[in-house]
């Protein structure tokens, strides 16, 4: 807690440094902030190209599933590789000054919070464009965005003091979220995994997830970034229906479920971040 | 009043036998039974006290404590042991310079600098036209820092430091910053500080300038304090302690060389 109030005094630090952050990453473009939308509808260009023309995929409304599913995954994903330089980057600043520490990983979650947003406006404009109607079930994107926000500072703020100390935390973190990417339901629709068995299991892996598979699929759907991908889905794609419409999971225990592996995530990283930043100073 | 007050302050840095800065070197280096740290004392048992408004110097040879007393004076580093407080605002001098992101512009990273130093927005908008005068960066407030020359950062990084109205300046080893011209000008401004009553720390190798500045002095030698007097006589006797150091090297050196 007075780290906390430690934080709201030391404010203006946290906001020089999100300001910083933002225009650092897009200087010498001539586009700026519109790459805040531009680099993820690229990719999700790519993926169109790859599952739609060339694997023929015939999901309806593929690209307004890619486009939800990957805002939140884009938010959550970039935060933590910026974490993992959040603290190492600012050595010169850490030696010149007490501030305090928080604000680093911190920074990185506003700054991308901020890239969110800037999509976000794009966003409606490309809506306002195409007259897609908005409703009140939009809303529903800012609980989903903070369950992601609880969660992803918890992991940054851990992977930001443990990479003080060890190189590597980033070679694992980014290889880990390219797994961890497709485990979240962003390029295929949820129901696909919630429906989906293995059918003649014929290695170790197979007949452990078989197994298994109803544990999986729990684990699966509880993940935060499951529950935030479905709850961008069901507010932008679905007028606001609950957001799991299979009964064997029923959204709000998941939901709930999340929740509290979210704020739990967020209260042990700070506590292993505080436990680590009195010595930040004392590394290279 | 005492404005600083350290007490029975110990810091003790692990050095490992084999850097380890990866999971992979570190099982490694388990494996082979090198996971033992070197231990040293970076300081031991130091204690003084600071009234307000004296200016002290802390000399000694290199490695003897001084920057870490300076970084545990800034909160930047923690005592291992031992208690220490500091009273009012703190406006350390360490790493001039450093900190200024290369693509932002002069001004953005005075502002960044300034709320890092404690300094709000509005404080710093105040102060600004008076940093930029101070440093004599002027034209080249609007480009980006990767454009200026070494000096210039660290006139920059100076000026925003004297403009923080501190009560406490610590200063490490920034009596050299800039060319002739600014140097006296900086010292000039430090000299102004201590007549203003303000608490002055100065680390620095620059005997000469410790002298004129600060009435008293801390001798510090491999984590100890060695004398904590007067400035003349600390100096005095701190020079004839490494003139006879040299000495007694040379003398070495001529006994071994006719053997060689």
């Amino acid at each position: 807690m007075s780290e906390l109030s430690e934080v709201l005094r030391c404010r203006e630090i946290l906001w020089n440094l999100v300001r910083r952050n933002l225009k650092v990453r897009y200087k010498n473009s001539i586009l700026g902030f519109a790459w805040s939308l531009l680099n993820p509808l690229m990719q999700i260009g790519v993926w169109y190209f790859v599952f739609k023309i060339l694997f023929q995929r015939d999901e309806p409304n593929f690209m307004a599933l890619l486009v939800t599913g990957f805002l939140p995954w884009l938010f959550f994903s970039q935060t933590i590789m910026d974490s993992t330089v959040a603290v190492t980057q600012e050595m010169p600043l850490i030696k010149k000054a007490y501030f305090p520490r928080t604000i680093l990983p911190l920074s990185a979650l506003l700054s991308n919070l901020i890239h969110l947003g800037f999509a976000f406006i794009v966003l409606l404009a490309l809506f306002g464009i195409w007259r897609v109607d908005l409703n009140i079930y939009y809303l529903w994107v800012i609980p989903s965005t903070l369950l992601v926000a609880v969660f992803a500072y918890g992991l940054a703020a851990m992977l930001a003091a443990w990479s003080v100390f060890y190189a590597d935390v980033k070679f694992i973190v980014g290889n880990l979220l390219g797994l961890w990417f497709f485990l979240t339901p962003v390029l295929y629709p949820l129901e696909l995994v919630l429906n989906g068995t293995i059918k003649s299991p014929d290695n170790w892996v197979e007949f452990f997830l078989q197994s298994h598979l109803p544990l999986f699929k729990k684990l699966f759907v509880i993940d935060p970034l499951t529950i935030a991908v479905e709850g961008y889905r069901s507010a932008l794609l679905r007028g606001g229906d609950v957001p799991i419409a299979n009964p064997n999971y029923p959204f709000w225990d998941y939901a709930i479920g999340a929740t509290v592996i979210a704020v739990a995530t967020a209260i042990l990283g700070q506590i292993i971040f505080r436990r680590k930043a009195d010595a930040f100073a004392e590394q290279g | 009043m005492s404005v600083i007050e350290v007490r029975d302050v110990w810091k003790k840095y692990r050095r490992p036998h084999v850097k380890t800065t990866s999971i992979k070197e570190a099982a490694l280096a388990l494996l082979r039974g090198q996971h033992g740290y070197d231990e040293f004392w970076a300081l031991q048992d130091v204690s003084f006290e600071v009234q307000q408004g004296e200016a002290i110097g802390l000399i000694g040879p290199n490695g003897s404590g001084k920057s870490t007393m300076l970084g545990m004076l800034a909160r930047v580093l923690k005592p291992t042991r031992g208690t220490m407080s500091v009273e009012g605002r703190v406006c350390p001098l360490l790493e001039l310079g450093t900190g200024f992101h290369p693509d932002l512009s002069g001004r953005e990273n005075v502002f960044l600098n300034a709320s890092l130093l404690g300094l709000s927005r509005r404080e710093t908008e105040k102060r600004y036209d008076a940093i930029v005068d101070f440093a004599e960066i002027g034209d080249f407030m609007g480009s980006p820092v990767k454009t200026y020359s070494t000096g210039m950062v660290t006139r920059l990084g100076f000026s925003v430091a004297v403009h923080m109205d501190p009560d406490v300046l610590l200063i490490d080893e920034v009596l050299g910053v800039g060319d002739e011209h600014f140097q006296h000008k900086s010292f000039g401004r430090l000299l102004e500080f201590k007549e203003e009553g303000r608490t002055i720390f100065v680390v620095s190798h620059n005997l000469e300038s410790v002298g004129i500045l600060c009435e008293r002095a801390i001798w510090l030698d491999r984590g100890r304090i060695v004398k904590d007097e007067d400035s003349p006589e600390v100096i005095t006797k701190y020079k004839a302690a490494v003139e006879a150091w040299e000495r007694s090297l040379a003398e070495a050196k001529a006994r071994d060389a006719p053997a060689s």
